[in-house]
């Protein structure tokens, strides 16, 4: 027999149970190995594929990197990790869940700002007056940068946030923000407002496949063959 | 050449060569010789540079965390260094080490520099170290060059001399450079906005002057416990003040957007490209008459250099993207690629701590890209 194919899935959170509620819907059972706490799992059916439970943004680096062949995460993190997925990652599919908003967005107010073109003059204004950059927090640094660039916006600094990043205007550690968002609230809750036209990527949960793993021709038929009844083919 | 070359005893000595000949015109012009280190606080280069190079730039953290980087040029420790030292002006400084920047190749290359830092007079500091990049480049054994020059000053004068609302200024003198983006940028100005910040503008459109701050706090106030960022709310009330006095749904004429297209598309031999734009700017010519004059004032001093007129484009929208740039522009080109560039950069100093005002000029010669030239 020869090398698995490696399918990575969420292995916590809401993301796992809807995508354990996608596989079986589609009649594809999952089994966990080694224990209820085992972080690998073998499908019904298809011996030569070999399931492993990762979390969603380790999917996303594995999917770049080409460790794993398959992998189930969201859009946002995977084109974080592959900027524009340069022919590293393809997207097979969309699955319809785990929606979420990429979005650019700023103090309330700020009521002189509503668009990208009005950020682009605040940044330039602040630098000349500040004498320093302005700062925008996120965890989104290649999805930023890009979305920046495109939008001729050049006078600012990321600050690299881990976590809670809606609380860094408040807090005093940047200007504005890059985050996910679903509904809004959390934002609103901060006293932040998304730009009419900052929404940089809209993302859902997508199942994708490594251009950058090595693909021998057994493995791309064991994956095809457990793709199928998804309704799913590789991508060439 | 490999992304991690080894230099042999005669590639060395040759660089040493063309280093000591680049070295040795700068010393006979009064300027001095120092060296900034190769390691660097990112942050100084994160605040000041363009994106291109902060994009390029190679970023590390010491085991304690600070943030460094390679330096990916020379020019911003240099005026650092004079500003914290606390040295007289006008000052004249000089060097020659390696540069870092991501880039396909070697990410390591060499370049030499010299600044002309605080000297008033800008006419005489252009003149000086153009005659400086020409005479280092011939030292360094290259004489078979063509050159472009620009002048962002010039695009910043029409920008400011013809019809356009005052909140849009900043944004065309910014973005003159980035092909594709300014058009687009032109488009929508000619379209005119209609977005809930302009609303804002057009409430306050109307107040007389001594009842827009309290207006404008009161819509700010309005947003209840809302962060304010690092901005202040004079921040905010003067942007909203200048876009109050535009009038409601400003828009660029498109006559006007016509004119900036047919500015920024000029480009050809020095003298000619001056005259298309002195046609042009017939609305505007006296506000152009100043800094139009300066430009051809360059190119006569490039023609008393030996330098034949034809060899010297001049391209309007000639910007650089090093963003620190604020004025006359220039490089020499050969078939190896870029030998010299440099330019006037006015606000460095100041962002730095030196006294407003303070001028600054300088140019950068790459003697590694001079020996490529030679055995062309």
């Amino acid at each position: 027999m020869s090398e698995p194919v490696t399918l990575a899935i969420p292995s916590k959170g809401r993301l796992k149970e809807q995508v354990d509620g996608y596989f079986a819907k589609a009649g594809v059972a999952l089994k966990q190995t080694a224990g209820a706490r085992g972080y690998r799992a073998t499908v019904e059916g298809h011996p030569g594929i070999d399931v492993m439970l990762l979390s969603s943004s380790e999917i996303a680096a594995a999917l770049a990197g080409g460790d794993v062949h398959l992998g189930v995460t969201g859009e946002d993190l995977i084109r974080e990790a592959a900027p524009e997925l340069e022919g590293r990652v393809a997207l097979l599919k969309s699955l319809g869940f785990g929606f979420a908003d990429v979005v650019v967005a700023v103090p309330k107010s700020w009521i002189d700002v509503s668009t990208m073109a009005d950020f682009d003059d605040i940044c330039a204004a602040y630098a000349q007056h500040h004498k320093k950059r302005l700062r925008v927090a996120t965890k989104y640094t290649q999805l930023t940068r890009g979305f920046f660039a495109h939008a001729g916006i050049s006078d600012y600094r990321i600050v690299p946030s881990a976590g809670a990043t809606e609380g860094a205007p408040t807090a005093g550690t940047a200007e504005a923000i890059v985050d996910i968002t679903t509904t809004g609230s959390t934002l609103k809750a901060n006293g932040l407002k998304v730009l009419d036209d900052g929404v940089i990527l809209k993302s859902q949960a997508q199942l994708a496949m490594s251009l950058a793993a090595e693909w021998s021709a057994a493995q791309r038929t064991a994956a095809a063959s457990f793709l199928a009844p998804l309704g799913v083919s590789l991508s060439e | 050449m490999p992304d991690f070359p080894t230099y042999g005893p005669e590639e060395i000595e040759a660089l040493d060569g063309v280093a000591g000949a680049v070295l040795g015109v700068f010393k006979a012009h009064g300027y001095v010789r120092h060296e900034p280190a190769i390691l660097q606080k990112a942050q100084i280069f994160v605040d000041r540079s363009g994106e291109e190079i902060r994009r390029r730039t190679y970023e590390l953290s010491d085991p304690s965390g600070r943030e460094l980087c390679l330096r990916p040029d020379l020019t911003i420790p240099t005026c650092k260094w004079q500003v914290e030292s606390g040295g007289a002006y006008p000052a004249r400084l000089c060097y020659h080490g390696p540069a870092f920047r991501h880039q396909p190749g070697a990410g390591q290359f060499w370049q030499a520099g010299a600044e002309l830092l605080g000297l008033g007079d800008r006419a005489a500091g252009d003149a000086e170290m153009l005659a400086l990049a020409v005479e280092a480049v011939r030292a360094g054994g290259v004489e078979d060059f063509s050159m472009i020059v620009g002048d962002l000053g010039l695009f910043a004068t029409l920008v400011d001399a013809l019809e356009v609302p005052a909140q849009w200024r900043g944004r065309l003198k910014r973005h003159f450079w980035r092909s594709g983006y300014f058009e687009a940028l032109l488009a929508r100005m000619v379209a005119g906005e209609a977005n809930d910040a302009q609303r804002a503008a057009d409430t306050l459109h109307g107040l007389k002057l001594m009842d827009l701050k309290p207006a404008i706090e009161a819509l700010i106030d309005k947003e209840g416990e809302a962060p304010l960022g690092g901005r202040t709310r004079d921040e905010i009330v003067e942007r909203l003040t200048i876009q109050a006095s535009d009038g409601t749904a400003p828009r660029l004429s498109p006559e006007v957007a016509e004119l900036i297209t047919s500015f920024l598309k000029v480009s050809g031999p020095g003298e000619e490209a001056l005259e298309t734009i002195r046609t042009l700017t017939k609305p505007v010519a006296a506000r152009m008459v100043k800094p139009l004059a300066a430009m051809a004032e360059r190119l006569r001093s490039l023609k008393a250099l030996g330098i034949p007129p034809e060899k010297v484009r001049f391209v309007a929208h000639f910007g650089r993207s090093l963003e620190y740039y604020t004025g006359f522009v220039f490089e020499l080109w050969t078939r190896a690629g870029e030998v010299a560039g440099g330019g006037r950069y006015d606000t460095l100093l100041e962002s730095l701590g030196a006294p407003r005002g303070t001028t600054a000029i300088g140019c950068a010669i790459r003697t590694q890209r001079l020996l490529t030239a030679r055995a062309i």
